[in-house]
């Protein structure tokens, strides 16, 4: 019923962002609409991906689960009623799917190194890069020795601060305004590991 | 963002400095990967979506097979689980696979870019596919008969 549509009418959430994108979307994705949730797809896909490298997945599982999660969303949508829903309802259902039992989660270290490892530390760079590039790593080595739960309030964090997240911010404020301390607390935990370090800060 | 409000006279300053590195190294060192979203998309290009969804599992394993075109992989869901020896023959796969519990099913391989190769398990559970094509792959397995049927999907991985 929508392809037909979709060369000359724009579709109904054309120009609308944040909430209002989600929820129009998500109303056209129920009446079968393909584009609908392809853009839903586009625009939080990052959300996933963040809350499912925040509980220790590495990047292929990673992958893995950010499909199997969408794939979930859409052959249930019908349960999903408040599209104000959404976000929490991808964040559990990563989360989940992230510490399911069969194995999935990998050993705890590749996630550390693999990443801080990457860095281009070999690149002839100029004095003060060489330096920022050194605290990056120290920042990110502090970063994914934080518990899962903190990584994924920190990333979350992030996200929520983003104009597009909006709905992150709105997800985040739903268990009981307990989020303001526990960030904080992150935050200290996350100073006290790159001071142990020795560094900067 | 602003109101972190964190007692015990810790500068919130700090906090946004800190959360500003946290925010940049992400975007930097740990990016979504390009092509998910379109793999995402690849796999709900599906004709029904009310299909459950299979885990790939031993993904110690998978990791080397992945790319490597060799192997054996393994997927379940709530009360299936499916068995895939793969081949490499040139550029090509062939697929080996094993039902379990068995049972004639039909079985659907999605390659992007390639279309579907299809075929239906003998009474064993098992089936083979020729010639399908590398690349990015999803797998499908249509159980039950038309009263009630059950589409079990993997993710896409590229194989």
């Amino acid at each position: 019923m929508t392809d037909v549509q979709t060369a000359e009418v724009d579709p109904p959430w054309e120009g609308l962002t944040g909430a209002e994108l989600h929820a129009a979307c998500m109303h056209a994705a129920r009446e079968g609409d393909r584009q609908a949730m392809a853009r839903l797809v586009d625009e939080l896909t990052p959300l996933v991906w963040h809350v499912a490298r925040a509980n220790g997945l590495d990047r292929s599982v990673a992958e893995d689960v950010v499909q199997t999660v969408w794939l979930a969303l859409f052959s249930q949508l019908g349960k999903l009623r408040d599209p104000k829903a959404l976000a929490a309802w991808l964040i559990t259902t990563t989360r989940r799917e992230a510490t399911h039992p069969h194995g999935r989660r990998m050993q705890p270290v590749p996630l550390s190194d693999e990443v801080a490892e990457a860095m281009p530390s070999t690149q002839p760079a100029p004095e003060d890069e060489a330096v920022r590039a050194d605290r990056d790593r120290r920042v990110w080595r502090a970063f994914v020795r934080l518990p899962h739960r903190c990584q994924e309030l920190l990333r979350l964090t992030v996200l929520a601060g983003r104009a597009e997240y909006q709905l992150v911010a709105e997800a985040l404020r739903m268990p009981r305004g307990s989020v303001g301390p526990t960030r904080g607390r992150c935050l200290d935990q996350m100073r006290d590991l790159l001071a142990s370090e020795g560094g900067s800060r | 963002m602003n109101d972190v409000g964190v007692p015990g006279g810790m500068a919130s300053a700090d906090d946004e400095i800190l959360l500003a590195d946290i925010g940049r190294l992400f975007d930097e060192l740990d990016p979504v990967p390009g092509d998910l979203v379109q793999r995402v998309q690849f796999a709900l290009a599906l004709e029904d979506l009310d299909v459950e969804v299979a885990r790939w599992e031993r993904l110690d394993t998978l990791a080397g097979v992945r790319g490597s075109g060799t192997g054996t992989i393994t997927f379940t869901v709530s009360d299936l689980t499916v068995m895939i020896n793969l081949t490499k023959i040139g550029k090509q796969h062939r697929i080996d696979g094993w039902l379990v519990p068995a049972g004639q099913y039909g079985v659907e391989v999605r390659v992007a870019e390639h279309g579907t190769s299809s075929t239906t398990a003998d009474e064993g559970g098992r089936f083979v596919l020729d010639n399908v094509p590398r690349g990015t792959t999803q797998i499908l397995v249509h159980l039950g008969d038309v009263s009630c049927r059950r589409t079990i999907v993997t993710p896409t991985v590229v194989l």
